[in-house]
């Protein structure tokens, strides 16, 4: 008997039955992947910041352990805090002791605060004003130095710490709260990091179109009142920014605050908990409590200023 | 009264790079002067110098060399805010975190007016352009006609004596741009200020202007009201600018022919003659044998004869626009390509043999070295 051959018959008669995935499938199998990618991606993240909780809850100094403890302890928080507990010292005699940390960390959380908060604030006045400079002035050398801020700002600080200590050494025997072992002498080296948040202001200003200025100038605006009243409050979402990042970068910063501050109650939290990592004896414990807890101010700062980083702040104003 | 004079007077601009060198003139020696109360056009093409001549009477550029002065007072060296100007952007140039009543009394307040002076004001003005149910709305919450209109009440609140404005209409839709042409020509008849405008619209210019000043690569090339400019253009860049669709301009010669002059296209074969009638022929008779540019209305290119002396054209159409109540038709009269205006409720077709009847009183004959007309 002859039969007509449809196509189909013809392919399960070969035996190689090839699927062919529907366009629905295919994008199913797109997002598949791609969670799949993001939740590993989540997890890389996530696990390291977890173990430093879990760390700070656990009794002990063991770094490497279990993610979950499975006896929480609360001594390292309360070291932090500075909330005196009792320790067994020797399990066979039952003998215990108080422990209270000399310098209570609180304060280099203290310390640490508000010397970001004020390197942070300097950052943005000087790092905006001599945005606005390079923006919008035009001077002799301009772009010479503006090409010097960008090669310097590709050394890290670290290179000139010896250069720091040195030139507070010097400061130090004429302005003594500015020189070695004091905070307002790591803010003024604070204050040196500027170049590369001068570029990105810079950047930002040069997408504001220069007759919102000149309409300013012209309603009788000093350039300073332009720069007040005109650019600042429409740059707001670039100065939250560059405050974030300035906040976050000197609230972890270690080396310089390291050389700088030497008196147990002149450290910043980085210095702090660096102290509880003898070579001998690692407390992992009261380190992760502390990093723990340097996050809050970050956190807060950030949800601060969230609300002035909004796009289109400057449409409306003019067309393009 | 001349308190709202603008005398320009050997005007130069040039730009310099970072290091003080001169990289380029963007006016060269211009003289100017603009009355009382009048409504100055300053058009042309882009980087003409007119935009960097506004930009210089409201002191928002530097004055390389020459002076100008408003109601007497040579303002050179003055701040922008003592010179008596407002100034209309392009682009509105409103302060985007600022509510419009805030926009528009924000001059106001720099200069420590009172408060109940400033609402005042304020209010008016915002009556007046129809902005008083949007004083609180940030500039965003508002279409491109109503934020055109917070930067001209801006400028209105400071009563200034002399009002510029530059390109305020190039970025509103073409409706909106025609209602606001009229809305500034109201208000010019209201305030009988002073006012400058820069356009590269010829028809802004033509239909705005009390007198038009054109302007190419730094140089004005004619100043003169509408009408003038459009009948009488002092040379072959401004006949070919104003109006729409442009002058007709052929480039060929005067021959003597048959006892009269002709004008013969330049081409080497089927050339466009046209023999010279009428009063032109005096002009024509210094041009013999010699190249000049023939130019003429679409509109003098007109299937009846109407007064004064014509010649008869055979053309082909090439393309025709019917416009309504006229059409625009592209014709082919040997080798030279004419844009007639037709008056007249019919069609033309491709190919059609049309005798057109060219009004050589409206003639006009163009230098070919000086690219001036022919006097």
């Amino acid at each position: 008997m002859t039969t007509v051959q449809t196509p189909r018959k013809e392919e399960s008669q070969t035996g190689t039955v090839r699927k062919r995935l529907t366009p629905t499938q295919k994008i199913a199998i797109r997002k598949v992947l791609a969670h799949a990618f993001l939740i590993g991606f989540i997890i890389l993240v996530l696990v390291p910041f977890i173990m430093v909780i879990s760390a700070s809850f656990r009794k002990g100094n063991f770094a490497p352990s279990e993610l979950i403890p499975d006896k929480i302890s609360l001594e390292h928080w309360k070291f932090v805090l500075g909330i005196p507990y009792q320790e067994v010292v020797n399990p066979a005699t039952g003998e215990t002791r108080i422990v209270k940390a000399a310098t209570p960390p609180l304060l280099w959380f203290w310390n640490s605060i508000k010397v970001s908060f004020i390197a942070s604030a300097g950052i943005i006045f000087l790092s905006g004003s001599a945005a606005y400079g390079f923006a919008r002035l035009y001077f002799k050398f301009r772009s010479a130095t503006l090409g010097t801020l960008l090669i310097l700002q590709m050394f890290p600080m670290v290179l000139a710490l010896v250069a720091f200590y040195v030139i507070l050494d010097f400061t130090g025997q004429y302005i003594p709260w500015l020189g070695l072992n004091t905070q307002p002498g790591l803010i003024m080296i604070y204050l040196g990091g500027i170049s590369s948040y001068i570029w990105m202001i810079k950047g930002y200003f040069e997408t504001i179109p220069p007759s919102m200025e000149e309409s300013a100038r012209i309603d009788g605006a000093t350039q300073f009142q332009t720069f007040i009243r005109i650019l600042l409050p429409i740059s707001a979402p670039i100065f939250a920014v560059v405050f974030i990042l300035a906040f976050i970068g000197y609230m972890s910063e270690y080396p310089v605050a390291s050389v700088v501050l030497q008196s147990s109650d002149n450290w910043t939290l980085a210095v702090g908990a660096n102290s509880f990592l003898y070579e001998q004896e690692k407390l992992w414990g009261r380190f992760s409590a502390l990093a723990v807890l340097s996050g809050v101010p970050i956190t807060v700062i950030f949800l601060l200023c969230q609300r002035f980083i909004v796009g289109g702040l400057v449409s409306g104003g003019v067309k393009e | 009264m001349s308190e709202g004079a603008v005398e320009i007077k050997d005007l130069v601009k040039t730009y310099v790079d970072d290091r003080g060198r001169p990289t380029f003139t963007a006016v060269k020696n211009i003289n100017l002067h603009i009355d009382n109360g009048e409504f100055m056009v300053l058009v042309g093409p882009s980087g003409c110098g007119k935009s960097t001549t506004l930009r210089m009477i409201a002191g928002l550029e530097k004055i390389t060399a020459g002076s100008i002065s408003i109601g007497g007072r040579v303002v050179n060296d003055m701040e922008p805010k003592d010179r008596g100007i407002a100034m209309v952007f392009q682009n509105y140039a409103l302060y985007p975190h600022m509510t419009i009543y805030n926009n528009m009394a924000f001059g106001l307040q720099l200069a420590k007016k009172k408060k109940d002076f400033i609402s005042d004001t304020v209010g008016r003005t915002a009556k007046a352009l129809g902005l008083n149910q949007m004083l609180e709305r940030k500039p965003q919450a508002l279409s491109g006609g109503q934020r055109q209109r917070v930067a001209l009440g801006r400028a209105i609140v400071r009563s200034p004596i002399v009002f510029l404005f530059d390109e305020p209409l190039s970025n509103l839709d073409a409706k909106m741009r025609v209602q606001m042409r009229s809305e500034i020509s109201r208000l010019h008849g209201q305030l009988g200020s002073t006012m400058i405008y820069v356009t590269h619209d010829q028809v802004e210019a033509m239909t705005m202007g009390d007198r038009i000043c054109v302007m190419r690569d730094g140089l004005i090339m004619q100043v003169a009201d509408p009408l003038t400019l459009y009948r009488q253009p002092a040379n072959l860049f401004v006949a070919g600018f104003i109006g729409s669709p442009p002058m007709n301009l052929l480039r060929g010669k005067i021959y003597r022919k048959d006892g009269g002059l002709a004008f013969t296209e330049n081409s080497e074969k089927n050339a466009l003659t046209v023999p010279l009638a009428g009063p032109i022929q005096d002009l024509a008779n210094r041009y013999v044998d010699k190249e000049v540019v023939f130019g003429v209305r679409p509109e003098h290119l007109s299937e009846e004869v109407k007064n004064g002396s014509h010649v008869t054209l055979k053309s082909t159409v090439d393309i025709a626009e019917p416009m309504g109540s006229e059409s625009l038709v592209y014709l082919k009269a040997g080798t030279g390509n004419l844009i007639a205006r037709i008056a007249g409720e019919h069609l033309f077709h491709m190919g059609q043999e049309v005798a057109v009847q060219l009004n050589m009183d409206k003639i006009h004959l163009f230098d070919v070295e000086t690219e001036e007309v022919v006097h």
